[in-house]
């Protein structure tokens, strides 16, 4: 097959293209684009539910990597020093230390069960950007006592009544107002409530922050222990670097040294799985769909052109132009849909950024990424190309004398 | 200088075997313009398509200047029929997609031995021996059937072959229309001094001819030059 002989082919397709039928022509991209958008959506969409989780336990819970009580243990053992060795490492950007108590929460006549943290207000600016959460009121400062922070679903809606509620509240606490809680150790005190945040992360949210001078005054351990230790690190380090470092340095000798990865591997892992799963299911159905269309495009044109095939083997076309030519016109007729698919896909991508998914435990937009795209067009043009070349292949090696008589 | 010896196809139609071309043997000079006249069944096109390697015999053999064809392959077949031959189609089959430039152009396109610019130039050539040069970028649809049927004409002789098979090309046109591509075969013929084999059902056609073939039942009942008659 010679140079001339595929321009031959790819002008034969080109023309066939520009001056056939307009509209199999763009119904065929359209059902290519949406296929792409089909095979890309799912999974970028499980994605960016996978990245908006791991962002929020990054940013809310555990930090990049996370140090906690070794089996068996209440606390970190040693918390204090270790805390001063994480810090004094190279790539931690701050480590800071978390102490939860159990409470009860009351105001007026409702009551609510919470987990109180403990936090180092200054530190914790470092660590997690609740502080940039504020929706009324402020963050706590270094010294505050008696003051606490709670999540917007913690201090809830006057206007909606007790039974409609989502998801159970004080019931409308606004900025200044006060509130009890009750330990469960005999501490009970009344805190003013300084600031009012919205995270969007569920378990963040349901809780309320207290400094850890005054947590201190509740529990005297908390000023020299700690339920787990929280490391952030500085751009350009890795959460397998820190974690490593902090296992050459001793730390894995005081607590359980985890990355958030780790974590989530072991959270996540099933529904990690299903979400591959439906992803293949996905994959799958749209590169059979793909390839269906496209069989029957060309099979179509191919059967209605079969005279035409005929005349041009007749004059001396050879077979392998004709089976190039509706080759090129699947080559063609996939490019273009991929690039619309691509095109869809960062429309919809765009959007979502925009208006992304929020649920009650987390909100997602699209993660794609350029090799996702790269990928999914790669299946997706094989596919097309299989799906055009086998009838193309099949009306070539017809006779002239059958093609003709058509 | 086309020989064909004893000739033969035969079709087979459920259990019934028909002879379409029953023992023929015959030689066509070259620079000859041959007439294969006949009634509708008589194996007129058959033979054409069987001298032009679009069908193959049943048995036989077909000689076109020192080569015998039926020993090519299929990819032999079809360099043949490139550098060697020409064809005019009763119903013009041209590419619609392609405009008239393009349709007439195509044969030379996949010729190794032209460039580019020859093949234009002689694409062109050809169009304006057709008068139709001003035509070039419509499409076959936006012309007449005479000219398209001159268009099918200028495709067939792009390529210079030696020689050109017409299937009753003046089937769908006119009389005007007709006069005027047989006009051009034989101009093309004295010119180019190409052997061309055509196949015509319609009297008057006979002026044009050399020779005439007459077939009846798959055989040759008359072969004569144009005035005359000899078998």
């Amino acid at each position: 097959m010679g140079k001339k002989e595929l321009k031959v082919a790819f002008l034969l397709a080109l023309r066939s293209l520009q001056r056939g039928s307009r509209s199999s022509v763009i119904l065929t991209i359209l059902i290519i684009g949406m296929c792409f958008t089909n095979m890309i959506f799912l999974p970028s969409m499980f994605n960016g539910i996978g990245q908006s989780i791991t962002k929020q336990v990054v940013d809310y819970e555990v930090g990049n990597v996370l140090v906690s009580p070794k089996s068996g243990d209440q606390y970190v053992a040693d918390s204090g020093a270790t805390l001063d060795l994480i810090n004094g490492m190279p790539g931690v950007e701050r480590a800071t230390p978390h102490f939860t108590k159990g409470a009860t929460l009351k105001y007026r006549q409702r009551v609510l069960g919470v987990s109180v943290r403990a936090i180092s207000p200054s530190d914790e600016k470092l660590i997690s950007p609740l502080y940039t959460k504020m929706v009324a009121g402020s963050y706590l400062g270094e010294a505050d006592t008696g003051e606490v922070i709670i999540g917007r679903p913690v201090a809830g809606d006057a206007s909606v009544r007790q039974e409609d509620e989502f998801q159970a509240s004080l019931g409308g606490v606004r900025v200044g107002d006060s509130i009890t809680i009750d330990y469960g150790n005999g501490y009970v005190k009344d805190y003013r409530v300084k600031g009012i945040y919205y995270t969007g992360w569920s378990q963040a949210d349901s809780a309320v922050y207290v400094t850890s001078t005054d947590m201190a005054l509740v529990d005297p351990k908390a000023l020299d222990n700690a339920d787990y230790i929280t490391v952030k690190a500085k751009p350009g380090y890795s959460e397998t670097f820190i974690k490593n470092e902090l296992l050459a340095y001793g730390v894995g000798g005081n607590g359980k040294v985890q990355t958030t990865a780790d974590l989530l591997s072991k959270s996540m892992g099933r529904a990690l799985q299903s979400f591959a799963i439906i992803n293949m299911v996905s994959l799958v159905v749209s590169i059979i769909i793909t390839t269906v269309v496209l069989f029957i495009v060309i099979t179509i044109k191919t059967i209605s052109s079969r005279k035409q095939i005929g005349i041009l083997k007749a004059i001396g076309v050879d077979k392998e132009v004709i089976m190039h030519n509706y080759g090129f016109q699947v080559i063609i007729l996939g490019i273009l849909g991929i690039i619309l698919g691509i095109i869809l896909t960062l429309v919809l991508a765009a959007y979502m950024a925009y208006h992304p998914i929020v649920t009650p435990e987390w909100s997602a937009t699209l993660y794609i990424t350029p090799m996702d795209l790269l990928v999914n067009s790669v299946i997706l043009f094989i596919a097309a190309i299989v799906a055009g070349y086998v009838p193309a292949y099949q009306i070539s090696r017809e006779d002239i004398q059958t093609a003709m008589r058509t | 200088m086309i020989i064909i010896e004893n000739l033969r196809k035969t079709y087979r139609m459920g259990d019934v075997e028909v002879n379409a071309l029953d023992g023929i043997t015959l030689n066509i000079a070259k620079g000859e313009f041959l007439g294969i006249m006949g009634a509708s069944g008589s194996g007129k096109t058959t033979l054409l398509h069987m001298l032009g390697l679009l069908d193959e015999p049943t048995s036989g053999r077909i000689t076109i200047d020192d080569v015998d064809v039926g020993r090519l392959n299929d990819y032999e077949k079809t360099q043949f029929r490139l550098y060697k031959l020409g064809y005019v189609f009763q119903d013009y089959a041209l590419v619609p997609d392609l405009t008239v430039m393009e349709n007439v152009s195509l044969p030379a396109m996949l010729r190794v031995d032209r460039t580019e610019e020859q093949t234009h130039a002689g694409s062109f050539e050809v169009l304006q021996k057709i008068g139709l040069c001003d035509r070039r970028d419509h499409l076959p649809r936006e012309l007449s059937g005479g000219q398209q049927q001159r268009v099918s004409i200028a495709r067939a002789m792009v390529n210079k072959p030696d020689i050109l098979f017409a299937d009753e090309p003046c089937a769908n046109l006119d009389s005007e229309n007709s006069r005027l591509v047989l006009d051009l075969f034989k101009e093309i013929n004295e010119e180019f001094h190409q052997t061309i084999v055509m196949v015509s059902h319609e009297d008057w056609h006979k002026d044009y001819f050399h020779r005439i073939i007459r077939l009846k039942d798959g055989k040759i009942i008359r072969d004569g030059t144009n005035g005359s008659s000899a078998h």
